[in-house]
């Protein structure tokens, strides 16, 4: 492979990416010129990419697909769901070598089968291949060629150019074509034949007549020596990176924080000097006092400038939902149209990142339960084609994404029916719950089943789980729903996501968090080695006596494990050390902390809490509050 | 390569990859190298500055390879007589023929090795071999 690898990653993709939008659009609107010179363009330039790293079987298959959509831009074929469907299909594939390509570095060696199959299939679908038209040469493809033969192909070229009938331009391309013969003689150390030949244009000019330079290159034809063809230099491959890509405004307000910092920083060198001077201690602290505003403020400004580093416009991940909408709406055979809206409202880059199995299941949900079948929507009088619409916007520090269907809403009655019957609320609570309530259920774990697994909308995951994940993140979701007239489900999420490391311990058989910043470090004692002290316990580390507190017993759980050698973690509080024994050590993880709330919210000891994967509550303790407590 | 240094290029193509994979190979056979990203900007490029030879994509947006080439062999002296390479993706002769009626000096077909890329200017500027 070679060094324009890494460019080719990142260009590649955004190509696959417009390419999809274009061929999407075009699919909508089979007219669209715009469009259709847009995804040939993708195409097109995609070819161009995949040459330069020497991806042959890529520009193969790509030049089949553009061939297609050629001849629809000729008027000779047209856009049909089968077109659309096989420059998608190529696309994807295209897609799938680009990333295989930036793991391994190297051309996938699948690709000539996979490309092989791909034209296969485009000219089954354009038929056969029109011939070459006899008589001409053709352009040259360039292989490893002689540098005479080179001298020889461009003198046959002008010859062409100058036996052309132009209308305009003559003297333009005369001239051009004199020139360029002149320097190929030029070239091969024939100074004075291109002299003579530049004399000769200048009379062919002012005759408006090519016949005799033409028959001058004739004579010089003959000439030219032959040469050992130059052998091709092999190039290196880089290493696959993994990039992200960022505002430039962006990079710049952090290079001029850095400048600035820098200032700060010399100023801080000019105290230390004054210091060092006995200066006034007044100006000093003065002096000081200002260099910490001014460090303050710069510190402040450099972190949110690296936090906006965090931020993508949420396009990253709508822009792959057109395409599953599409499918989605073809499997399940409900013409339904994606309109996304506010594409470029930003969100933190986890948020970006871990929103996109939510939307896909809420919009799977809207397509499957939410769409009727086209018969129905003919007899409410409903457009046979359903429109969904996905939005996002920016609310103060919150990123508001809904998605809303204009299908038949949510079905109150059966959902009271279902909660029943799979036990996820008692008759008597579902007989005091409101509407929203109860649409509310539909994100209630248990209420959507196996049973109910369809294509789509199933894979054993129910809204439940979207909740969950949505939650995890720090936002909320809701439900609204009108009868007949739709149903919108609207995730609140925040604007910048705070993460916390967490190490996961485990007393008393549950699963707690405690914050990775004050960990210095877990240690395995002999049980003997923690001695009581008082009513407390103590053990000694490399000469410190350490309080050490069982976790198990300052929760009121009772006595931790007593068998074998205990589990310490060594932690630091406001710079005090101290022992917490546990029962056992988990992983580090990073965690988004909520405080405290509801019941919780009064208990002592909990920092806050946390969503782990599998929907239980990670409690994140308090140490300062364990310590402080445990003593006393 | 010898006096390379005196021989500017322009390069025009809307693809940043291949427009850097030229002026890669063209600068460290120390040609100067400007670029475009259309026919307009060519043609703006063209008129304030000098060039030894045009390196032209056919397809890009606002004005493409051929337009171009028409346009250019239209204006006045020496701006018209520039030579103008195309590199294209198209391979059939069809599409070779429009470019010389547009007023191309030469036609290759897209990928373009850096070497062969690198001999063809040579060439084509008259360096000494």
């Amino acid at each position: 492979m070679n060094e324009f690898l890494e460019q080719f990653v990142i260009e590649g993709r955004e190509l696959v990416t417009q390419g999809n939008d274009d061929l999407l659009a075009l699919e909508e609107h089979p007219d669209d010129r715009e469009r259709l010179a847009g995804a040939f363009r993708a195409f097109h330039t995609l070819k161009g990419a995949a040459g330069i790293v020497d991806f042959v079987a890529m520009g193969r298959a790509l030049h089949a697909a553009e061939d297609v959509l050629s001849a629809v831009r000729s008027n000779n074929a047209q856009v049909t769901p089968l077109l659309i469907d096989m420059c998608l299909g190529c696309l994807d594939q295209v897609g799938a070598w680009i990333d295989q390509m930036q793991a391994t570095g190297e051309i996938p060696p699948a690709a000539e089968d996979e490309a092989d199959d791909l034209v296969r299939r485009f000219s089954a679908m354009a038929g056969a291949g029109k011939p070459l038209l006899p008589g001409d040469p053709g352009p040259v493809v360039p292989a490893a060629v002689a540098l005479s033969s080179i001298g020889r192909d461009l003198l046959e070229a002008q010859k062409m150019l100058l036996a052309e009938p132009a209308a305009e331009g003559a003297a333009g391309r005369l001239e051009s074509a004199g020139r360029v013969a002149a320097n190929v003689l030029r070239h091969h150390g024939r100074s004075l034949d291109a002299t003579d030949l530049e004399g000769l244009l200048q009379s062919s000019l002012l005759a408006g007549d090519a016949a005799a330079m033409s028959a001058a290159i004739d004579k010089v034809l003959e000439g030219l020596a032959e040469r050992p063809p130059e052998p091709a230099a092999a190039t290196a491959a880089p290493p696959a990176e993994v990039t992200l890509r960022v505002d430039v405004d962006r990079v710049d307000a952090l290079i001029r924080l850095t400048g600035e910092l820098l200032i700060a920083k010399n100023a801080i060198g000019h105290s230390a000097a004054l210091a060092e001077a006995a200066a006034d201690p007044r100006a000093l602290a003065v002096a000081l006092k200002n260099q910490h505003l001014l460090l303050d403020r710069l510190v402040g400004e450099l972190q949110r400038s690296v936090f906006s580093l965090r931020v993508l416009p949420l396009h990253h991940v709508f822009q792959r939902f057109p395409r599953l909408v599409r499918e989605m709406a073809n499997s399940l055979g409900k013409p339904a149209r994606l309109m996304i809206e506010g594409a470029t409202t930003e969100a933190d880059k986890t948020i970006v990142e871990a929103i996109f199995e939510p939307l896909l299941h809420v919009l799977r949900n809207a397509l499957d339960h939410g769409l009727e079948s086209p018969d129905e929507r003919a007899q409410l009088g409903k457009p046979a084609t359903a429109t969904v619409r996905l939005r996002a916007a920016r609310q103060g520090e919150h990123v508001l994404i809904d998605v809303e269907d204009d299908g038949r809403g949510i079905d109150l009655a059966r959902v009271r029916d279902v909660a029943l019957q799979r036990n996820v609320a008692s008759q008597s609570a579902l007989a005091a719950m409101s509407d929203a309530e109860l649409a509310d259920l539909i994100f209630a774990p248990g209420f959507s089943t196996a049973s109910e697994v369809t294509g789509l909308s199933g894979r054993g995951v129910g809204m439940d789980v979207v909740r969950t994940t949505i939650e995890r993140l720090g936002g909320q979701v809701a439900v609204s729903s009108r009868p007949r007239r739709g149903t919108t489900v609207q995730f609140t999420l925040p604007f910048t996501v705070m993460m916390t490391q967490v190490l996961t311990v485990e007393a008393a058989g549950q699963v707690f968090g405690v914050p990775m910043a004050a960990v210095v470090e877990t240690v395995r004692v002999e049980r003997s080695a923690i001695a009581p002290v008082g009513a407390a316990r103590a053990m000694v580390l490399r000469n410190r006596t350490l309080p050490v507190i069982d976790l198990a017993r300052a929760l009121g759980r009772g006595p931790g494990a007593s068998a074998g050698d205990a589990n310490v973690l060594i932690v630091s509080i406001a710079g005090q050390w101290g022992g917490l024994e546990v029962d056992r050590l988990g992983e580090p993880m990073d965690v988004m902390l909520k405080p405290p709330e509801g019941l919780l919210a009064g208990v002592p000891g909990i920092d806050g809490t946390t969503l782990l994967g599998d929907g239980r509550v990670l409690i994140v303790l308090d140490l300062h509050e364990i310590f402080d407590n445990a003593d006393g | 390569m010898a006096d390379a240094a005196a021989k500017r290029i322009l390069v025009v193509d809307d693809a940043n990859l291949v427009r850097r994979f030229y002026r890669d190979a063209l600068e460290r056979a120390n040609f100067e190298v400007g670029e475009a990203l259309n026919g307009v900007e060519a043609l703006e490029k063209l008129l304030v500055e000098s060039f030894d030879l045009v390196i032209v994509d056919v397809n890009m947006p606002q004005m493409d390879g051929l337009t171009f080439l028409r346009a250019l062999r239209l204006q006045a002296a020496p701006v018209s007589s520039i030579p103008a390479l195309v590199i294209s993706t198209e391979a059939a002769p069809q599409d070779a023929r429009a470019a010389r009626s547009a007023g191309a000096n030469f036609y290759l077909v897209k990928p373009v090795p850096q070497d062969t890329l690198v001999a063809y200017v040579s060439i084509m500027c008259g360096l000494p071999a």
